[in-house]
């Protein structure tokens, strides 16, 4: 008696906790509706905001509904590894390079941890990785520990620079969780200008101070490369300018342009014949993509630009370079007096930058002095503004590039020496790309390289379908189960289906309780659900049906019932949670959520199927309310 | 209401029959397999999928001359939505050109029917790589956990039994995905992860019917000479139609609902489930029970069994 009493409170309390926690769901419905209710804005302006904490307070305590069904943005971004291991590497050389493009290689195509993927290549190689990592008297597995550790902290301090970004970007409820050794999770829902998301999260924000050389190096420099490519002419065929794209603006011509003669007629001449055809056999490879302008200046054009940028990172290119140089081009085109096209300038900077982001303390998005040209204070600490002043004040008359991710913002000459740690990144279109600016600087630059590797959108509409869906799949599949445990066994199916009702209940608290969300197909688990969780009904009403044809009484049948199916349905239970947890552990984002809904809807099944069916018999037949044809 | 009130049917006896049937399935899913494959989705192979939706009703090459026009390259077909198509294409990791591109050439070259990107999905080929391998842990480990947890509770005859079940369950799927691959303008199904998460549920639920079985025949079992295995495995399995079936027939029902509700993005996952369903609830009768009969027939042993009720 004393069992029961407990049972009788266990259900109560279950099914009293499972309504509480969804009331502020219900809650934040009907203030949506509310809102939606008012004819003007104000109106509904005036009642948020005299309603603000409690709407709120439901908001927050509410069921979430995942990315699918609110519209928003899912994106896998992964830190670049080998790029950081090449950080810390010293003094590298050739082969150093050759294996780590194997690795690059291997590290795209597989899940291996990349450090892993790095030492094999240097053992099959026989080099100890300490000619390349930290001490000469370090062994390898040292080292591995060493730099697994590193990549550790790159990846947390990715996560984090990442979240501030966002953060000041301004997105409600973002979710940042890393995965693995090289992945991290970001999920943003109700983002809509999701290019410039995109945009503020992909850049490192490695901001650099270089040097320029002088302008006849630059000249000469790239008159080394032209010969170089014309000589080994094929390697330049696989231009990526379409055929098809001859109707726009080819890359800039100079047939009659000598280089090193600065003061060639007015920039570009007439479009160069398809650049895709000659370019292997032209005597002039590089200068059939690279101009040089009225002012001397060598330039590309916007198709050309990745092109010529991963021609001067080739390896074989850069041995061409002056020593401790590198070819870099501006980040943003100009168009130096022509009205019809625009031009990105090629600099030959030093390769070992003055100074890094790191001294930046602040950044400030303004507009510059005439009012019209944006662009970004920033101020030092003070390490960072005495080094600045005593750089500025050694190269009074040289150029100093800008450098933000490996493309030249501005190049200013100095004037004087900065004596107090101040600095401007001007040559910026708009004063959105200002202020992203100003965040991805504030926030401090990425330890590596990420790259966004798996990226899904959903627009509010689709959403807006989808929660439609899937409401009409829970009410129809409730419908037809239910519908069909009533005709199959009478009154018994009423038992079942208040079991069911309550089996939902709990799914949906325990989701809204857990702060989980739900999305399609965590519905789809539910629906599910509603199909299984009967199962343990049946096997206990079959069992009773089995006991009463065999002539016992209908106590007696029902307690052997739910006595004899017990053993089954806790075997068939487990099963299907065994399953449901291992697509838990093994499956990512939305199928997660499908095992989540499972699992929480067979272990309540266990509950609801088992104890709340039994009390209500037990009570049934307290009032002699049951008899043998009570289970259909 | 009984659907089954006292059967008798003769399953061990038959159970020739039942396995041909199922080599008959399996291998014409294996020969579908080989010579045509599988039909992967970008969550296996990588890519960039797109899907528009417009305003009025317009012909599928309509959009595809639109989009041919402004240079994009993929293929173009009818989504399961009204109005909505899919287009798919190689990925590209920065969708951020793609959607700017799409807009032009669609507000350009169709005017007066206004257009919606309504989802992009863009995975990387390491991501593939990364899901295809999850995917196959899951599936072994969840087998692996099955197999010991059945064969903790009954006996290793009876679990590898219902293993063996749960693969012919899952390869009948995979092969009738083969088969039925892109036939069908509804629904193209497509392995992706959602397929996964139906094979894991597939064989949650082979294993349950299968067990319920075995909970019978174990029941029933004890102390029995094996000449008498054959009667107790037909009549255990006769005593467990109805609720083999009534249990089936409620997923179904729900399965049946997310297939004609939930949209496109589910109803691959629901036909595999559905099917799954169907050939689990046939394995578990014609299958998993006759092969631990076949099995004990011939090593000659007396099943030894944990488990069950001790009152019984």
């Amino acid at each position: 008696m004393k069992n029961k009493r407990f049972n009788l409170f266990l259900i109560a309390v279950v099914t009293l906790v499972s309504i509480w926690s969804l009331i502020p769901t219900w809650q934040d419905y009907m203030y949506t509706k509310q809102l939606e209710s008012f004819g003007t804005s104000r109106d509904s302006l005036s009642y948020a905001m005299s309603h603000r904490d409690d709407i709120e307070n439901a908001r927050k305590k509410s069921l979430k509904l995942g990315l699918d069904l609110k519209g928003g943005m899912h994106l896998v971004m992964e830190v670049d590894q080998v790029d950081l291991f090449e950080q810390k590497a010293w003094n590298k050389d050739a082969k150093f390079f050759s294996i780590m493009d194997l690795v690059r290689k291997n590290a795209a195509a597989s899940d291996a941890r990349v450090i892993d993927l790095i030492a094999s290549e240097f053992r099959k190689e026989n080099i100890p990785l300490s000619r390349y990592f930290y001490d000469i008297r370090n062994s390898d597995k040292e080292i591995i520990d060493k730099l697994q550790k590193e990549s550790d902290d790159a990846l947390s301090r990715a996560k984090e620079i990442i979240r501030n970004r966002i953060d000041q970007y301004g997105v409600a409820e973002p979710v940042i969780t890393t995965q693995g050794s090289r992945k991290i999770i970001i999920e943003l829902p109700g983002v809509s200008d999701e290019n410039r998301v995109r945009n503020l999260l992909k850049g490192t924000a490695k901001l650099e101070f270089r040097l320029l050389r002088e302008p006849e190096v630059l000249l000469r420099t790239l008159d080394r490369i032209n010969t170089y490519l014309a000589q080994n002419g094929s390697t330049v065929t696989s231009l990526p300018v379409k055929a098809d794209t001859t109707a726009s603006p080819a890359p800039v011509s100079n047939a009659a342009a000598v280089p090193a003669v600065p003061a060639v007629p007015a920039a570009p001449a007439a479009p160069a014949a398809p650049a895709a055809n000659v370019a292997g056999q032209s005597s002039k490879p590089l200068y059939d993509l690279v101009g040089i302008n009225q002012y001397g200046v060598p330039v590309t054009t916007a198709q050309s630009r990745d092109f010529v940028s991963a021609l001067f990172h080739r390896a074989d290119i850069m041995a061409l370079l002056p020593p401790d140089t590198e070819l870099l081009i501006s980040a943003k085109p100009d168009d130096y007096g022509s009205k019809t096209q625009k031009f990105y300038t090629i600099y030959l900077v030093r390769k070992t930058p003055e100074l890094t982001g790191g001294v930046i303390t602040e950044a400030k998005a303004t507009f510059g002095s005439q009012g019209v040209q944006p662009e970004v204070l920033m101020s030092m600490n003070s390490e960072g503004t005495s080094k600045w002043a005593r750089i500025t004040g050694a190269n009074i008359g040289k150029r100093v590039a800008i450098v933000l991710d490996g493309a030249v913002y501005s190049a200013p000459v100095v004037q004087s020496k900065i004596p107090n740690g101040n600095s401007v990144i001007n040559g910026i279109e708009s004063l959105e790309e200002a202020k992203d600016l100003e965040i991805v600087l504030k926030a401090g630059a990425l330890p590596a390289p990420v790259r966004i590797t798996e990226e899904r959108t959903v627009g509010p509409s689709l959403g807006a379908d989808y929660i439609r869906a899937g409401m009409l799949s829970l009410l129809w599949a409730f419908v037809a189960v239910s519908g069909f445990m009533l005709f199959y066994y009478k009154k018994a199916g009423i038992a079942a289906d208040i079991a069911l009702v309550l089996n939902i209940l709990i799914v949906l608290s325990v989701l809204a309780g857990f702060n989980a969300s739900l999305s399609l197909p965590g519905i789809a688990g539910i629906v599910l659900t509603i199909g299984m969780a009967v199962d343990a009904n049946v096997l206990i009403y079959e069992r009773v049906r089995e006991e009463l044809a065999e002539g016992k009484s209908i106590a007696g049948a029902v307690s052997q019932g739910y006595d004899r199916a017990f053993s089954s349905i806790l075997d068939s239970h487990v099963t299907t949670l065994v399953a449901a947890f291992l697509l838990y552990t093994y499956g990512i984002g939305p199928i997660q959520g499908f095992a989540v809904t499972l699992m929480i809807g067979t272990s309540a099944s266990l509950f609801t199927a088992i104890v709340v069916t039994r009390e209500i018999f037990e009570g049934l037949l307290g009032k002699n309310q049951l008899n043998d044809k009570s289970f259909g | 209401m009984r659907i089954f009130s006292k059967t008798n049917f003769n399953f061990i006896g038959h159970r020739k029959i039942a396995y041909g049937i199922s080599i008959v399935l399996l291998l014409s899913g294996f020969i579908s397999f080989a010579i045509k494959g599988l039909n992967y989705g970008i969550d296996f192979r990588g890519g960039s999928e797109v899907v528009i939706r417009f305003e009025k009703d317009i012909d599928v090459s309509t959009v595809r001359g639109a989009l041919d026009g402004a240079g994009v390259s993929g293929s173009l077909k009818q989504y399961g939505m009204d109005r909505s198509f899919l287009l798919s294409m190689v990925f590209k990791g920065d969708t951020g050109e793609l959607k700017p591109l799409l807009d032009n050439a669609l507000t350009s070259r169709i005017p007066g029917n206004r257009h919606e990107i309504v989802r992009i999905d863009a995975v990387g080929p390491s991501i593939a790589a990364d899901l295809k391998w999850s995917a196959v842990k899951a599936l072994i480990a969840s087998l692996f956990a099955i197999l010991l947890y059945v064969g903790f509770r009954f006996e290793i005859k009876f679990a590898s039994a219902g293993v063996v079940a749960i693969f012919h369950d899952i390869l009948s799927v995979l092969g009738l995905f083969s088969i039925l691959g892109g036939l069908f303008e509804f629904m193209p199904l497509e392995m992706d992860q959602s397929i996964i998460a139906a094979f894991l549920t597939i064989a949650g639920y082979s294993i349950t019917d299968t067990v319920v079985v075995y909970d019978r025949i174990r029941e029933r079992i004890r102390g029995q000479k094996p000449s008498d295995y054959e009667r107790i495995f037909n009549e255990s399995m006769n005593q467990t139609l109805s609720r083999t079936v009534i249990t089936s027939g409620t997923v179904l029902l729900s399965v049946l609902v997310l297939f004609i509700f939930a949209g496109p993005a589910i109803r691959g996952f629901a036909f595999a489930v559905f099917m799954g369903i169907l050939v689990g609830t046939y394995s578990s009768i014609f299958v998993a029970a006759p092969l631990v009969f076949d099995w004990l027939r011939l090593s000659k042993s007396a099943v030894r069994l944990r488990g069950g009720q001790k009152n019984s």
